[in-house]
Formats: structure tokens, sequence, C-alpha cells
């Protein structure tokens, strides 16, 4: 069974643009993440990268990092309301728990935990979006130039976790199908049978690598330029959300205090950037192919 | 010697002189004094019993001998002026690609595009070189729409071609193969060994071809060698090799020459084509020299040994199934696996569940042991063993008896033929062995009594297996059965099916094509056929036995109804 975050190939304009494009666009949201804690353009940074995640083709990977950051961010809501006593408006008085003192919840900890949540809700989302559709090949290619052996070191760990993956699946099948009489398989002999095979896998990929005349020095090709007619329009796209963002930050977009009473600042310069971050997930989208 | 030499056909694309290779800490050599040549453009099958040094010679062929593996090694082994022994796999890369048994350990990269371009990247190419090449074996191979594809959601043909394709995206002047067809279907199989000799025609390309299944590729051979304990046996056209096998190793020879052998028949057919011809131009003559193997007479079967009518509704059943419906999701959208299956299967039946790479063989087993839920329908199997495809993944402890402690373990074990190994390690175990052991992991508390489960279910069991392990395991399915067992292997080696199975189901894309007596399923078609059945193309003579008593003439009652029947149906047709 495959990750949903496993890379799929596919001729979206996501996939076919340079990993450097692709970075640079999911990373401008990740930034946005970072540089507000106003939950509307936090909102808008995490619906654009589910947007782009889907119009890329990685439904199921958004679908996974919904559920994951979500939940994710549930907790932080949580604990922060548990944990954080900062607030004027008391929503419940818990008294005192044994490792938490006094407890109260207040709105304006659970509003916290909600931006902080956020964030990491759209970071989860973000890289999600970018592990289905970004080939790791290409990526460590591009690093090639800098550190070739690191690099091609990258790539088998790549290609060999989700190789191991499907091997503990079979040996945990191998496990269920043990008849009664035989030995019970903790998980200790488990992971040790894994890890033996392994190191197996390891020797096999290395006696592969020989063949390829890996001991010759590493990967020493002049690297390849793949044309891409994106790659402009994601650079574009990440330039706008990140100078639009700076801006509105300067010029107060991001409106936010959370103690100790909540202000949202809902004025035009933060509807203008959620706007703008918004309608960044857009980019990937691709018109239909024209009919002959 | 100059690589332009080599190319004009001066030297040989591969010399051994004189080689002897021990692993280490190996007390017995795997090769001891081994010499032969491959010419450029040659097509050489390298045939032997397993563990008889065919992979250690390829290995020493592309230099992971000793290079990689270690061990002692005299001799020389000369590879496009090379000395392999001398130089390591990497320096000889650019003159011999090598394919493994296993496609999924010789894959590297994620997408087949950047796995075909490595070996290129490596060597220092120009981009459009590399790009270039890698287009080229991309046609070469038939594999231009894999090229965007992420290399694990590649079937086992696929990986295979792709093994292939980086193997000889360098233009290599000699290609190793070892057992490349093991996980194949026989439609992919055959593709496969056509592809070679295609390569092999029009590039040139040097080929040699290690395989157990020698009735697919002889064929196409030029010359084969034959490996026997680490020694040359053989070395010759592939008609001597047929004759050298009647007195040195029957257990090499193909079913068609088995055929022929006990039908008295000569020459020995090569393939399908070689004995058609023969016997059309009614060139038999009679042989004085007998086959060791099975003699005429000895030991017919006719086909209808399993026919017995049944009334399979109304039977006990060992596992039915009924509107099954499995649904799985590779990463790209959920996909029906398996779409409405029926089948019941009765106690003390032996069926091989056979179809292409894909076709949903395994979901049908691991639905029927609980692995996978059904999607919709339902499927119940009476107390079921089910042995996966790698043996290996049931053996967890250093020490067989640890696998199966207690009264249980032991009388597993007996089941098996394996108590004797009770203090061995699993890993100093043959292959055969570790079967054996992986089957008594599974039946083990399974046992009642002297009984043994309502269903053993056993997925690809003969991968890798040469003809006299295959007779083990076929002895060992025959204990079972004869105690109660329903047996159902899923394999790809229509030989073996037409041997141990009274009934064959057929899955074609999730549903059943076929179902029905071993004989008439196995005798149907070409590439779910026998070799025998290909040759004789009469309905229900699939083994060399069969076929033998048909044309010696000493065919039962049954047989000559059959062959009226045919006649009849060609008369009609013609």
């Amino acid at each position: 069974m495959r990750s949903p975050f496993a890379y799929i190939p596919r001729r979206g304009p996501l996939q076919s643009a340079r990993p450097g494009a692709a970075v640079a666009y999911l990373g401008a949201l990740v930034v946005v993440a970072f540089l507000y804690s106003n939950p509307l353009v936090l909102l808008a940074a995490g619906a654009a990268a589910c947007l782009a995640g889907r119009l890329a083709g990685a439904r199921a990977a958004v679908r996974a990092a919904l559920r994951m950051g979500l939940g994710l961010a549930l907790l932080i809501v949580v604990v922060n309301a548990l944990v954080v006593d900062r607030g004027e408006t008391v929503l419940a008085r818990l008294g005192d728990w044994p490792v938490f003192g006094q407890v109260d919840i207040t709105l304006e900890a659970i509003v916290a935990g909600v931006s902080i949540g956020l964030r990491a809700a759209v970071t989860m989302i973000a890289f999600a979006v970018y592990s289905a559709c970004v080939d790791p090949d290409r990526v460590l290619r591009s690093l090639r130039p800098v550190a070739a052996r690191s690099a091609l070191t990258a790539t088998l760990v790549s290609r060999l976790v989700p190789v191991a993956a499907a091997d503990a699946g079979r040996l945990r099948d191998a496990a269920r199908l043990r008849g009664p009489g035989a030995a019970e398989v903790g998980r200790g002999p488990l992971a040790r049978r894994l890890l033996a095979g392994s190191l197996d896998r390891a020797v096999d990929v290395a006696a592969t690598l020989e063949l390829r005349g890996y001991s010759l020095g590493g990967p020493r090709g002049e690297r390849r330029r793949e044309p891409s007619r994106f790659d402009v329009r994601f650079y574009a796209v990440a330039a706008v959300v990140l100078a639009v963002a700076i801006v509105g930050k300067v010029l107060g977009a991001d409106g936010f205090r959370t103690y100790p009473t909540v202000q949202i600042g809902l004025g035009p310069a933060t509807f203008a950037v959620g706007a703008v971050v918004l309608a960044s997930g857009l980019a990937p989208w691709r018109r239909g192919g024209r009919r002959v | 010697m100059s690589e332009l030499a080599i190319r004009r056909g001066v030297a040989p694309a591969l010399a051994v002189e004189g080689l002897t290779y021990s692993y280490p800490r190996s007390s017995a050599p795997a090769l001891l004094d081994v010499s032969f040549e491959v010419a450029p453009g040659e097509f050489v099958l390298l045939a032997g019993r397993s563990a008889s040094g065919k992979s250690t010679l390829l290995r020493a062929a592309c230099g992971l001998v000793p290079h990689f593996h270690g061990g002692e090694v005299e001799g020389r082994v000369t590879v496009a002026g090379l000395d392999a022994t001398r130089v390591g796999p990497g320096e000889l890369a650019a003159a011999v690609g090598y394919v493994a048994q296993d496609p999924e350990t010789q894959v590297v990269s994620t997408t087949v595009a950047a796995e075909i371009e490595l070996p290129l990247e490596m060597r220092g190419d120009a981009p459009g070189d590399r790009a270039r090449a890698v287009e080229e074996v991309a046609l070469a191979l038939a594999i231009p729409h894999l090229l965007g594809r992420a290399v694990d959601t590649l079937s086992g043909g696929e990986l295979q071609r792709v093994a292939l394709a980086a193997a000889l995206v360098t233009r290599p002047r000699l290609v190793l193969l070892d057992e490349p067809t093991s996980q194949l279907d026989p439609v992919s199989g055959d593709e496969l060994v056509w592809l070679l000799r295609r390569l092999n025609e029009e590039w040139g390309v040097a080929v040699v071809l290690a395989e157990h299944r020698l009735e697919r590729c002889l064929a196409a051979a030029d010359r084969v060698v034959a490996v026997t304990a680490g020694r040359i046996g053989f070395d010759g056209a592939p008609r001597g090799f047929l004759e050298w096998t009647r007195g040195d190793d029957p257990m090499l020879t193909t079913p068609a020459a088995r055929l022929f052998s006990l039908a008295e028949i000569e020459p020995l057919p090569v393939g399908v084509r070689d004995a058609r011809r023969t016997l059309g131009e009614g060139s038999a003559a009679p042989t004085t020299v007998p086959h060791p193997g099975k003699g005429v007479g000895g030991e017919v079967r006719p086909p209808s040994r399993f026919r017995r009518p049944r009334d399979r509704r109304k039977d006990p059943v060992a596992l039915r199934a009924e509107g099954l419906w499995v649904e799985l999701d590779d990463g790209s959208g959920p996909r029906d696996v398996l779409r409405g299956i029926d089948l019941a299967v009765a106690p003390g039946e032996r069926i091989a569940l056979m179809g292409r790479n894909g076709a949903g063989k395994s979901t049908l087993l691991r639905a029927a042991a609980g692995l996978v839920d059904p999607a919709a329908g339902r499927v119940a199997a009476e107390r079921m063993a089910l042995l996966t495809q790698n043996p290996g993944d049931y053996l967890v402890r250093e020490r067989v008896g640890d696998e199966l402690p207690g009264d249980a373990g032991r009388a597993a074990l007996r089941a098996v033929g394996m108590e004797h190994a009770i203090d061995a390690d699993p890993r100093d175990l043959s292959g055969g062995e570790r079967q054996r052991l992986a089957l008594a992991i599974t039946l083990a508390g399974r046992l009642d009594g002297d009984g043994v489960p309502g269903l053993v279910a056993l997925d690809e069991p003969t991968r890798g297996m040469d003809r006299g392990r295959k007779e083990d395991l076929h002895a060992l399915v025959d204990r079972l059965a004869a105690q109660g067992a329903a047996i159902l292997i899923a394999t790809h080696d229509v030989e073996f099916a037409a041997e141990f199975a009274e009934r064959v189901v057929l899955l074609g894309d999730g549903i059943v094509i076929a179902d029905g007596p071993s004989a008439d399923i196995l005798s149907g078609g070409w590439y779910f056929a026998t070799e025998v059945a290909r040759v004789l193309d009469v309905p229900g003579v699939v083994t060399a036995e069969h076929g033998a008593a048909f044309l010696g003439g000493r065919a039962s009652d049954f047989n000559r109804h059959i062959w009226r029947k045919s006649s009849e149906a060609r008369g009609a047709g013609g």
C-alpha cells in the first residue's frame, strides 16, 4: 500500500515545474503562515494549500494532511487551553489539577491555540502537497553539483523508506498467518527481522550502485535542464504572495491580539492579504487541452 | 585488445579461464576450474540446478565476484579486454550489463526515467546524449510510456524491463541475466525472452541467460552451458545439451524432450516448433537409448485420473467465495482487484490458481486468509494455512526449534518432514527447506491429531526452484492432500500446475475466466498451456507421460476417444 504522501508523477503544472519553482510557491504559503497570526489569513493560506493540492491531483495527500493537521490543531487548542490561564474571559473553572494546578479555561487561550494550530496545519498541508507533487529525484539531482554522494544517499533513503514500509507490512502479515502452535512474534523479533532484511536490501542496492559505476566517483554528469513553461508562473505567484504578505504586515494587516482580550483585525488590509493568498491556490490550475 | 577489435568480433565478449572461487567463510568452492567463452553477439543459456554456481558465475562476469562479495579467486575472467578479477564492476559497467533475479533490489531511483539515466550520469555523459540514450532504450524495450512513472507503481514484469533498460542503456557488448522470468507470468516471460533475442540479433549484444525453466528459452539460445556443482558439465549446442541430459542430469531436460525420449522419437526437439516439425514430417524414428526418467507405461496417468463428477454446492467446502469484490488503493485511487469471484474448493481438492501478473491471485488468497477485507460479497475458509510469496518473512528466530516449540510445533515439523533440522539456524537451510519450515510455521497448531488444515494455500512457491525441488514440493502437496487438506496454489508455472493440480482456476483482471480440469485448461491455449500441450495440440494431453502414451499408441481408451474427437473437430473445422 502506497503512502498518500508518496510522489506520483503527473502532467500537472506543479509536477512539471522545476523543484525550485515548486518549493518557492509552496514555501511562500508556509512563510505567510509563520508571518501572520490572524486566523483569517491563516485560513486563507490553508485553503490555498488545499486548493493547490487538489488542482495538482494530490487529493489523497491533502485529505491525509487535513486529517493529521486538524487533529494536531485540536490537540494544540486543548493543551493551550489547559496550560495557559491568561485571558479575561473565563469560560470554565476546573479547579485544582494534579499537574496543572488551578485550571481556568479562557476564550483567549482557546483562540490563541486555534491560531497556533492553524499555523501547524497549513505547514503540514503544504509539505504534503510538496511530497506528493515534487519529484524527489529532480530535487536531489539539483543538489548533486553541491554534494553528489550525499544527494544520492538521500535519493536512496527516499526510495528505500517505502520499501522498508512494504517489508514491514509483509512481516506483519506473516506474523498474523503463523499457526497457533508456532512461537509468537512480538515487536522485538519483528523489528530485528526488519532491520536484518533492510540490511540485506542495502547490500543489494550497494551492489547495483557498483554495477552502475558509482565507484567511479558518484554522479558527475552535467545537470540536465528540464524545460518547464510553468516556472515563471510559480516564481511570480510566490513573489506576489510574499510581497503582499510583507507589505500587509507592515501596514497592520496582521491585527491580532489574544491577551488580555481577543482582538481580531478584520480591516481591508487583512481581507486584501487573505484574498491574494487564497487566490494563489489557483496557481496549479491548468486549462483543458484544446481540441484540434 | 581494443574495444573496436572486440566490436568487430575479434575477441570474445566474455572469456573465463580456469576460474575457481570460494565465498568468504565457505569451506567448499562455489566454482571450480571453470573455463568457457562467449563470442560477440552470441546468446548463451546457462543451465543448472539450484545452487550449482550459475549466479556466482554471472557475478564473476560482471565483477561483483570477488570485488563486492570478497572471497578467494583463482583464474581469469576477461570482459571487453578487461580482467574482471582485477578491475571492479564500476570499470566494467560500460562493457557489461547485469540484471538480477529480483528487480526490486536493483532499482535505486524514484522514477523510471531517473533510474535508466543513472548509469549515464555516473559515467559523466552529456545531458543531450543521456536524453537520447534513455529514449532509444525505452523504445527498444517498448517502455516509453513508463518513463514518467514512479518505480513503486510498476508490476513485476514492468520493473524487470526497467532493470533491463538500465543495464542496456550504456550499450554494453554483454548482458547477463539471472533468472529474469522467475517472477513473470508465462506471457511476460515469453515476451522477455524474445525481446532479448531481438536485441541480441539487432544490437549484436551477447546475452548470457541463467534460467530454470529451460523450455522457455532453449529455442532462442545459440549455445547452452550447463553448470554442475560448480563445474562446467556441458558446453555446446541446445540439441547436444538435451542429449547430455539423458545420461548426466535428466532433471534439466525440457518437457518436449522428455516427451520425445519417452516416445522413443529422435531427434530431441529444442522447442515447440522443432517438435511439431519433426512430428509433422513423420520422421520420427525409434531410439535405442532409453531415458532414465519415467518409462513409457510406467506411470502414465490418463487425463481422467482426477475427473470425478461433483456437485460442488452440496459438498463440504474448504473455501467458498460468493460474489467477492476486493478494492485496493495503490495511491493512485481505489481499484477493484477482485470483481465478483465465485469459487468453491472441496476438501482434498488440488487447485492451481493461474493468471497473468496483477490478475488478482494473491489478493484472492489474502482475502481468504482475512488479510484484506472484501468490499462486497463474502469469503470463508476452513482452518486455512497460507504461505505467502517470501518464506523468509516467517523466519524471525535463529533456531528452528525456537520457531516451533512444544508438541504442536513438533507435529508441524513432522508434517513437512523437517524434524531432523530442529537445531539448525533457519538461515543455513536451503531454499526448499526454508519453504517447508515456513509452511510448518503456518500449520503449527492447526493440525488436528494426524489431520491437516482444511485448506493449505501457497503463493508462487516454485519461484527459483529447479525441477528436483519442485518434485519435493509436489510430494509434500501429495502428502497433505492425502490427509484431507484442500490445496490451492497460485502459480505461473504451467508445468508444475499440470503435475500437481486436478483443477485449474484461471483469473483475468479480477474475474474467473476459466475453471475446469487441469488437463482441459492447460491444453486449450497457448500461453497457459504446457510445452507438451503446445507440441501435440490434443485436448487433455498436458504432460510428457500422457503425450508419450498417446504418441506410442499406448493411450488409454479415454485418450483414443479424445484423439478421435479432436480429429473430428479438426475435420469439421478444416
